[in-house]
């Protein structure tokens, strides 16, 4: 009775499904940690003794600093986003988020080629000023150009979190400060600040995890990380164990920034019931505080959309559209890729989703821990994890072949279903989390009343879950479809010979400085991201009205 | 005997203690019975162990002379044949009215189930109604559909949750009116949670105070 009581509710065929996805989740992590006791490459001890140092010191800049200036960045807009009514609000409270839209590293060669010699900055100070200025104060290459790059490109996590969070909070917090005699600013940094700090460290984790795991931008400006040093040993020296060793020191960092984060966040969680509560009323803001609050919301938006926007777009105009079938060719290929593995990564959250729901708040914590994990460990990691799977497999296959004369002809290490699991593992947590809080939503009553009039289980999720759940699992697909799109490292590393995205083919362009044809498939990417963001914001504004009403 | 409930113990976890300690009830077939008390007694929790909702610790739980729970089995609350109206009605919001009611009757063949629907919307008063969708009626008009839902598979036992709160006094009057009538008129055996004492009178309900 004590153990039916932790299961819950189950049947036994969702709880399989489940360990059997869980355990494919874990496997790869798994690997990494266990190859670790097996030999050390030959060149791990020339990387320790001479590189693994810079490798920490580069990875721990850039993830703290970004994360930093993105929690303040983040944090402020979504401030004056909740807070204060101005022209332009209703878009900048969306149009904020589009910086996701356009990924790291596409961004890093706009501005590079924006700003280099003969890019449009400088050429038009040179022609019409005759102005002559020292080559480093354009230059973007370096980790201040880095942080700067993730900081407007990802600041958005933080930024939604904490707008999440604030529209949650009671208007009357506000108003007793007030009355109080607070001003504004004394306010955002006493109050507001440390009452949302666990949703600005939330999202500022989110961007140091996307920092960690970024290749792209340290690639293109030539600074080393962990990531660069595993594709390097990988590739470039064809040593899959030192690539391991340097995997599990990446980990290492990924634990120590998940405890900090722990820690940060605080036990406590000040929480209201969503019901009862008025929430805040927006200050109409007037005069010169109106325009500065405009002028900061549109620069940054400026910056992280507009601007970089508008130079693609000038490039691909002087590109003449360049090579559209190839360009259409790519799109199409990260179209079914995205969107075929976004369905399948959907399926396997839903049976998981649905087991914790089924099960005591112990074991869906742990289910929702383990899913998350994929997203916290950075690309290149999940790659090499994988990888050391798919090659035993591959053994077994072989095993099986020529010591039982059976017929598979399977070699998955250079299959699309390896780049398909890694994406799995590393965006499951993603669509888990679209899924469980669509079953938060919904509650528990429907699923009750449905077996108490005499379905079971698995009817019940036929008939009353799955068909409740479709906007959660809507904007579930579109969050995993735009970061497959975007994704690089895992592609770039365990795609099958000849096998292009826009990513990786706009990144090898960019490389290459073809930066006209990086361009087109550039924008098309930030295209399909634009109107997913688009989708996805402006459902659940139109559910959020027809609540209200 | 319809109902009988031995030493029922619950908790929805140890460190908070016992929720239900010890409960005993006995149910005759066809009675109405009230379970009052403070709001927190527990009262709904009785219900929810009754239908199969939560696995209770120790004790025993037999429903038309069946064992429910205890002596080491579980009954799924699907297989119980306990029909709950919930305290926010749960109707199912992506289905009309008429697929509502026939949502637990879908063993039957087509005809039937339409017949028994439209009997079970005369009953309740809400004849016409099949096309509607939950969120385009009144919450009086949405708890007689539920009920209407829940009598639909013709449960061994009715359990009630507050089926008399958020509502405002004029309503209430003809609501227990109403619901005081069908249950007679169907004569299932109810069980009806209110922490009003008067809502026990009002439907000539046996009172079982908790505490
Ligand atoms: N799902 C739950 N998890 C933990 N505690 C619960 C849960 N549901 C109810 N409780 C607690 O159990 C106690 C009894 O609740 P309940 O049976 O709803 O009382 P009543 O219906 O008499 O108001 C309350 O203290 C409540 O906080
Ligand atoms: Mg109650």
């Amino acid at each position: 009775m004590q153990l039916l009581k932790k299961i819950k509710q189950g049947s036994p065929g969702w709880f399989l499904l489940t360990a059997g996805i869980i355990l494919l989740l874990l496997i790869p992590n798994l690997n990494i940690i266990i190859n670790l006791f097996g030999k050390a490459g030959e060149n791990w001890e020339h990387v320790r003794d001479y590189l693994l140092i810079n490798y920490f010191q580069n990875s721990l800049i850039l993830v703290l600093a970004s994360g930093l200036l993105a929690a303040f960045l983040g944090a402020g807009l979504a401030w004056i986003i909740a807070a204060y009514d101005f022209p332009g609000r209703n878009f900048l409270s969306w149009g904020l988020i589009l910086p996701l839209a356009i990924p790291p590293y596409i961004g890093a060669y706009v501005y590079q080629g924006m700003f280099s010699y003969t890019g449009p900055l400088q050429t038009f100070l040179r022609n019409d000023f005759q102005l002559q200025l020292s080559q480093q104060y354009f230059d973007f290459m370096n980790i201040r150009g880095a942080i700067f790059i993730y900081t407007i490109f990802l600041f958005p996590y933080v930024f939604l979190m904490t707008k999440a969070f604030l529209s949650r909070q009671s208007a009357s917090l506000l108003e007793s400060s007030r009355l109080l005699g607070k001003n504004d600013s004394t306010i955002f940094f006493k109050i507001i600040l440390p009452l949302s700090r666990g949703a600005v460290v939330a999202g500022s984790s989110l961007v140091m995890m996307e920092v960690l795991n970024d290749y792209g931008v340290v690639k293109y400006f030539g600074i080393s990380t962990f990531t660069t040093a595993i594709f390097k040993t990988w590739f470039g020296m064809g040593d899959l164990a030192t690539a391991v060793r340097l995997a599990v020191m990446a980990m290492l960092v990924i634990f120590v920034l998940l405890f900090l984060e722990k820690l940060l966040r605080g036990g406590r969680k000040y929480s209201y019931s969503t019901s009862n509560i008025r929430p805040l009323s927006r200050r109409k803001l007037k005069g010169s505080k109106k325009v500065l609050a405009q002028f900061f919301c549109y620069g940054v938006f400026f910056f992280g959309f507009l601007l970089p926007t508008i130079q693609l777009l000038y490039w691909s105009f002087l590109s003449r559209g360049g090579e559209l079938l190839g360009t259409l060719n790519f799109a199409l290929t990260s179209f079914l890729t995205g969107g075929g593995a976004a369905v399948l990564i959907l399926t396997g959250a839903v049976i998981v989703a649905t087991t914790a729901r089924m099960s005591s708040s112990f074991i869906s914590n742990l289910l929702a821990r383990i899913t998350i994990l994929g997203y916290s460990i950075p690309g290149a990691v999940i790659a090499v994890g994988v990888l050391l799977f798919m090659l035993q497999l591959d053994q077994i296959f072989l095993f099986l072949q020529t010591g039982f004369g059976i017929e598979i002809n399977l070699v998955l290490s250079s299959t699309l279903v390896m780049l398909i699991f890694a994406y799995a593992v590393r965006f499951m947590g993603i669509a888990f989390n679209s899924v469980n809080s669509g079953y938060q939503k919904i509650g528990e009553s429907y699923f009750e009343a449905s077996r108490t009039l005499g379905k079971g289980v698995t009817e019940t999720f036929f008939k009353i879950d799955l068909p409740m759940l479709k906007p959660a699992l809507m904007s579930g697909f579109l969050l995993i479809f735009i970061e497959i799109m975007k994704e690089l490292p895992l592609t770039m590393i365990l795609r099958p010979f000849n096998f292009d995205t826009l990513a990786t083919k706009a990144f090898e362009y960019a490389s290459d400085e073809m930066i006209y044809r990086a361009a087109d498939l550039s924008l098309v990417l930030i295209f399909f991201s634009t109107a997913a963001i688009y989708l996805i914001t402006h459902h659940r504004r139109r559910k959020n009205n027809a609540v209200e009403n | 005997m319809q109902l009988k409930i031995d030493n029922l113990t619950f908790a929805y976890n140890k460190k908070e203690g016992n929720i239900v300690e010890n409960f005993n009830l006995e149910v005759q077939k066809g009675e109405v019975v009230a379970l009052v008390g403070v709001s927190g007694s527990g009262k709904s929790t009785v219900l929810r162990l009754t239908a199969g909702l939560e696995i209770p610790d120790s004790g025993k739980i037999s429903i038309a002379g069946q064992t429910a729970a205890g002596d080491h089995k579980f009954k799924a609350a699907e297989k119980r044949k306990v029909g709950m109206v919930f305290q926010d009605y749960a109707l199912f919001p992506h289905l009309s009215v008429e697929k509502n009611i026939a949502f637990g009757i879908d063993h039957l063949s087509k005809a039937n189930r339409k017949a028994r629907v439209r009997r079970l919307l005369e009953l309740v008063n809400l004849e016409g109604f099949e096309k509607r969708y939950p969120h385009q009626l009144s919450g009086g008009q949405q708890q007689r559909i539920a009920l209407a839902r829940t009598l639909a598979p013709g449960p061994e036992l009715l359990l009630l949750d507050e089926p008399f709160s958020n509502l405002d006094a004029e309503l209430k009057d003809k609501i227990r009116r109403d619901l005081n009538e069908i249950i007679k008129d169907v004569g299932v055996t109810t069980i009806l949670v209110s922490h009003d004492r008067e809502d026990a009178e009002f439907m000539q309900a046996r009172e079982v105070l908790m505490s």
